[in-house]
């Protein structure tokens, strides 16, 4: 599972979730990818379940990418504990999306088989998703 | 090669009120260019995405605008989509001076097929999609073809310098001419599957002012603890 080697500060604010993504929201280094289409923040597992069923369908060739890291630390209080005492430990890591990240990239496979494999990984995922290619962000694009 | 043809016409709504040509099926487009006064112009939508599909960013579009007689030769210089509908928001066109010389991207096209790529044994990561060129507008290539053929085995590689030779004189490759353009990889494996997977929430290594902020709670903790003694 993916989290960060180390980090200045053990707890983070929450933060806000406003717009689209303005950064990563574009395929980059594969040929397809899967997008966010809604805001949310994506668990470390969540992303570990929807690399692992792209790599069980792909086998062997392709190459993938993951183009986002769980670097925000989420903190829970234990249960049946009174409230106060100070914020509680670090429970889980997420990534924060926003809607038009890429998730995630995949290259060296035929179309079917991607819309397959990335189908397969947005199904793992708590978010609507949308199958994207490179020439949709380029002169060929179909747009609607 | 055949002409491409686009009709435009000059636009007044500007900012954020061009949302409305948007809703009416027109794109918002400047055209620009080294001796040309900006020019706001709204073009209809499926004609322009047509032309996009032809022309891509590297060839010659003829644009007349609002009827005049007198066309300009164009480039698509930018393209902005909606990052999620993927629809056309907004078309930069660059007026070329025939005499002078210009950099545009070539997309390459890649032809025909390694065999150890059809057998399953490789994998062709692609590097470059395109190659930034400097020429005359008229020497403008189509495309940059490259044979994927002669890859025949693992970390075989085609550079930009590799495809100079099907380059006229007339034309410079800014790319920098040691940049991988294909090449063939070993295929990944599935990782073996964890036995058991983690549990917790793993320990991470806090650097910077909170690590030192627990120190010193803890040393001056332990100073009270020394003089309740």
């Amino acid at each position: 599972m993916l989290f960060p080697k180390r980090m200045k500060y053990r707890k983070a604010h929450r933060g806000r979730m406003k717009g689209r993504a303005t950064r990563g929201n574009k395929v980059s280094f594969g040929e397809y990818g899967l997008q966010a289409l809604e805001p949310f923040w994506l668990t470390s597992r969540q992303i570990e379940a929807a690399r692992r069923a792209v790599v069980h369908f792909v086998q062997r060739g392709g190459k993938l990418w993951i183009r986002i890291f769980p670097d925000k630390p989420v903190t829970a209080k234990a249960a049946e504990t009174r409230m106060g005492g100070g914020k509680g430990a670090v429970s889980h890591w997420v990534a924060v999306v926003k809607p038009g990240h890429v998730l995630i990239e995949i290259g060296g496979v035929t179309e079917t088989a991607a819309r397959e494999a990335l189908r397969l990984a947005g199904n793992k995922l708590p978010i609507r998703t949308q199958f994207v290619s490179r020439a949709d962000f380029g002169t060929g694009g179909e747009g609607e | 090669m055949e002409a491409i043809n686009l009709t435009a016409q000059s636009r007044e709504l500007t900012g954020k009120k061009v949302a409305q040509l948007r809703r009416q099926g027109q794109v918002p487009a400047i055209l620009y260019g080294h001796k040309t006064q900006p020019l706001s112009l709204q073009i209809e939508a499926r004609a322009l995405q047509q032309v996009l599909r032809e022309a891509g960013t590297n060839r010659l579009i003829t644009l007349s605008v609002d009827g005049v007689s007198d066309p300009r030769m164009v480039l698509v210089r930018d393209l902005q989509r909606d990052t999620i509908s993927h629809a056309l928001q907004h078309v930069d066109l660059y007026e070329v001076i025939m005499t002078e010389r210009i950099t545009a991207e070539v997309p390459i096209e890649l032809q025909g097929e390694s065999s150890l790529v059809k057998r399953g044994e490789a994998l062709l990561f692609q590097g470059l999609d395109t190659i930034e060129i400097e020429c005359l507008p008229g020497d403008l290539p189509p495309q940059i073809d490259v044979d994927l053929s002669s890859l025949q085995q693992i970390d075989a590689t085609i550079l930009v310098k590799d495809l100079k030779a099907q380059l006229s004189d007339a034309v410079e490759i800014l790319t920098d001419l040691d940049e991988i353009v294909v090449k063939l990889l070993l295929p990944e494996e599935e990782e073996v599957e964890e036995a058991a997977a983690e549990a917790g929430v793993p320990e991470v290594e806090i650097i910077g002012r909170e690590k030192k902020e627990e120190e010193g709670e803890a040393e001056t903790e332990k100073g009270k603890a020394d003089k309740s003694k």
